[in-house]
């Protein structure tokens, strides 16, 4: 049952590193393409 | 007299129906969009970081932060779900990927998140009320204000229950808005941006205060989010506090524990699929605002939720931080700013009436969210038409409401007013709704091949697959997140468990029993009627002619202006249209319906009756079916895409005849040119008529004003030089000197005069003279019958 748990938990960590790593990836490169979008303000609706 | 002839499909003596599949809606800018959507998901930044450090200690707001950067990319996934669908929510991309029955156990999940949007931002609203006035009785007390009688009837310094109080008010709000939206009052987006204009002051005050503070005062550090300083209660470990008591898992386990504190916060996160749903109104270049929408209400919650998390805990000492403000914690950091008691407790008051305007305002988007899904599903099938009968006198689905407010009112109780096992109970729907989301949209990836506006970004392509790499980080955290916190939060599991298996339940006998009625009512719809999809709607479609009268009918009880107007008109000789708008509003979940959907069983006995009405009349009506964001829209689009030239309606319970031609008047004032004039007649149950007109057009005159006009025309023309003088340039010459008035120094004692007259012209103040219409609207012309001809 520990060997379980210990596995399950090894392999939701491993999910969460990883998936944490390339979350910071995609931030990165929407945080750049979230300036272009947010500055460039030609066509924008405002009300 | 002619005999019946509705229109019918050539062969057959079906009745043809004309539905409309494009709705018809009023857009908005993304500003407005995202105040919509941060109504939802700015207020948890109200309750989010006091819940979080109860359950993992001080390091909590790190993980607030980490949880709000995290945000960007579930919020990178919505962006991406909407440019695939116009309203890319949950149940429909779930459903599309992974079939109906994870779809409806992720609507079952979102239903629970839902169900405690409500609960907690009203319980958390009168946390933060009954704290303010506990602080006021104390410093009132401070100050010998509070006689001595009462110190003897309360033993003491005079105190509310805080968690009994919060219930009462949370109870008064929820039922509240319960009322509401069964009259179906629609909350605009005026007042959406309103209440983000107030709470924007509220955190520019707040963070530049609490900047000055830091400066003047100094600040207690922010333990590092590392296993080490992380303190889990016995309730933060839920499942594992009984499989290893007595052990530190952060320390056992490390990564996990910092997986675990991501859980307890997650709530933070609450609201983006408020984004899904607001999507479909976002005004043109959609996918640039949605974009941008996007961006505002990850940038603004990052800053409000995020920053104030961090500042809560360099400035409100240990001591009091949670034992005295951890369900009211921006109120706690509010009087633990820089500056004198008053000032302080003034600030204090502002947080909490911003609080509750915000978290009030997102018990009703969780009341109008929650309503929108259930239709949805209803329209799909999944649950039973019995919960859609529109309400007598409201028209509004107000089985579904009580349902929800029912659950609601239920949880507040149960709740007794503790914040901190309603938001553990909360983050199982938000996280459940979205890791359903997120791999939901990852098989997508594989299984939809087709273009998409926009892809969350690192993609890579190996072969000529493309790994998307991006997509599927944020669906692991999503995942993992979700999966740990089945262990870590055992009330919210079991409960969250029970709630979806309840629902996920009545989905599927519900959609048991839809499928053999609806069977049954297909055969009695085919026999009886005959659905012409069409895109847009125009007279072509119709095959009437210009000049026709449209005929807009919501409750099949309520037919009096039809047969007002079947009596008035020849049908023969102009068209009359019969048209029913099916609502689609803020919070409906869903994008395009199929013809079937829209023409519900609820249509049928509507059109059945009204073509009971025509054969009456021996005449004949065309039908109409056309989806709406409002009616007002769908009403005044209509009319223009028909060239009808007048509207008959019935009288509204909820406004009167004015307010009905106001809203009229400003939907047509929305609208796109080209635009037509046309007269508005609302038919009273009596067969009264108020008429009125739409858009500019000829006044009706008194008769004493032409004669006042002819008189002066008479004395004029005998000046010399003026003998060829017309009636009408003395009106411009007129016209052109009262605009110059008004323009300048005689605006007021002008605007004095007219109410006046206003006033005793209709021997009372009106709804149009106490709120100027938008559009020129004149009440009341001719009681005669609907504007006849006909043109090709």
């Amino acid at each position: 049952m520990d060997f379980l748990f210990t596995l399950l938990a090894r392999f939701l960590e491993a999910m969460f590193v990883i998936g944490l790593l390339g979350s910071l990836g995609v931030l990165l490169v929407s945080f750049v393409e979230d300036a272009e979008t947010l500055f460039d303000m030609e066509d924008s609706s405002h009300s | 007299m002619s005999t019946f002839s509705p229109p019918t499909a050539p062969g057959s003596n079906r009745v043809r129906i004309v539905v409309a599949t494009s709705v018809m809606l009023t857009f908005i800018s993304y500003w407005r969009a995202a105040a919509i959507v941060l109504n939802d998901l700015a207020s948890s930044a109200y309750y989010a970081c006091g819940i979080a450090e109860q359950a993992v200690g001080k390091s909590a707001p790190w993980f607030i932060v980490g949880v709000m950067l995290f945000s960007f990319t579930v919020r990178a996934v919505y962006v991406e779900s909407c440019s695939m669908f116009v309203r890319g929510g949950v149940y429909r991309v779930v459903k599309e990927a992974l079939g109906g029955t994870l779809a409806k156990l992720s609507v079952s999940a979102l239903m629970f998140d839902y169900v405690l949007t409500g609960p907690i931002s009203a319980v958390s609203a009168g946390q933060y009320i009954v704290g303010l006035v506990n602080e006021v009785i104390v410093t009132a007390d401070a100050h010998g204000w509070i006689p001595g009688a009462i110190h003897n009837i309360f033993h003491g310094t005079p105190q509310f229950d805080v968690n009994w109080t919060s219930v009462v008010l949370a109870l008064a709000v929820t039922i509240y808005y319960w009322w509401e939206n069964i009259k179906g009052i629609h909350e605009s987006s005026e007042k959406a941006l309103w209440v983000m204009q107030i709470t924007t002051v509220m955190v520019v005050i707040l963070l530049g205060w609490s900047g000055f503070t830091l400066f003047k005062s100094g600040f207690q550090r922010v333990p590092l989010p590392t296993p080490a300083n992380l303190h889990f209660s016995k309730e933060s470990l839920g499942f594992l506090y009984h499989r290893f008591p007595g052990q530190s898992l952060p320390q056992m386990f490390g990564v996990l524990g910092i997986l675990i504190a991501f859980g307890h916060s997650v709530l933070a996160m609450s609201g983006e699929e408020s984004l899904a749903q607001v999507n479909r109104e976002l005004a043109h270049p959609k996918l640039k605002n949605l974009k941008r929408t996007a961006i505002v209400i990850a940038l603004y919650s990052f800053i409000f939720t995020g920053v104030s998390a961090l500042l809560s805990v360099m400035l409100i000492p240990d001591a009091v931080r949670v034992p005295v403000y951890k369900d009211n914690l921006i109120a706690g950091l509010a009087m633990y700013m820089w500056g004198p008691q008053l000032l302080r407790l003034l600030f204090r008051g502002f947080v909490v009436v911003v609080g509750f305007l915000i978290l009030s305002g997102a018990v009703n988007t969780a009341i109008i969210g929650s309503n929108g899904v259930l239709n949805r599903v209803s329209e799909d099938g999944v649950l039973a038409d019995w919960f859609r009968l529109p309400h007598r006198k409201y028209g509004t689905s107000y089985r579904i409401i009580n349902l929800i407010v029912g659950l609601q009112v239920f949880t507040i109780l149960a709740s007794r007013g503790n914040v901190y096992s309603l938001g553990e109970a909360y983050a199982f729907g938000v996280i459940w709704s979205f890791a359903f989301k997120g791999l939901a949209m990852l098989v997508l990836r594989f299984k939809y091949k087709g273009e998409r506006g926009w892809k969350v970004p690192i993609n890579f392509h190996i072969g000529g697959y493309e790994i998307p790499f991006g997509m599927a980080s944020v669906t692991m955290v999503l995942l993992a997140v979700a999966l740990m916190n089945l262990f870590t939060k055992s009330v919210a599991t079991v409960t969250g468990i029970a709630f979806s298996v309840v629902f996920f339940v009545i989905f599927t006998l519900s959609e048991v029993a839809n499928k053999k009625k609806t069977a049954l009512s297909d055969r009695h719809m085919n026999d009886q009627f005959q659905l012409l999809q069409r895109d847009t709607v125009d007279r072509q479609s119709l095959g009437i002619h210009r000049g026709n009268i449209l005929v807009p009918v919501r409750d099949y009880n309520t037919l009096t202006h039809l047969h007002w107007t079947l009596e008035k008109i020849d049908t023969l000789e102009q068209d009359v249209v019969v048209m029913s708008a099916r609502i689609s509003r803020f919070g409906a979940a869903a994008y395009d319906l199929a013809p079937e959907q829209i023409f519900s069983d609820y249509e049928q006995t509507l059109f059945t009756r009204a073509t009971a009405v025509a054969e009456s009349f021996g005449k004949t009506v065309s039908l109409l079916v056309v989806p709406a964001g409002d009616v007002w829209t769908a009403i005044v689009q209509t009319a223009n895409n028909l060239e009808s030239s007048a509207v008959v309606a019935g009288v509204s319970s909820k406004m009167t005849t004015q307010e009905q031609a106001f809203n009229l008047g400003r939907a047509w004032e929305a609208l796109a040119e080209p635009k037509r004039q046309f007269v508005f007649q609302v038919v009273h149950p009596d067969s009264e008529v108020d008429t009125f007109r739409i858009g500019p057009h000829s006044p009706s005159m008194k008769d004493e004003d032409v004669l006042l006009l002819h008189r002066l025309w008479l004395n004029i023309t005998r000046e010399p030089g003026l003998e060829k003088l017309h009636h009408h340039e003395i009106l411009t010459e007129a016209l052109t000197r009262f605009a110059h008035d008004y323009g300048a120094r005689d605006r007021e004692d002008i605007l004095k005069e007219l109410r006046r007259v206003s006033a005793e012209d209709s021997g009372g103040p009106r709804p149009e003279a106490m709120n100027p219409p938008p559009g020129p609207v004149v009440r009341r012309e001719s009681d005669d019958g609907p504007p006849a001809g006909r043109s090709n």
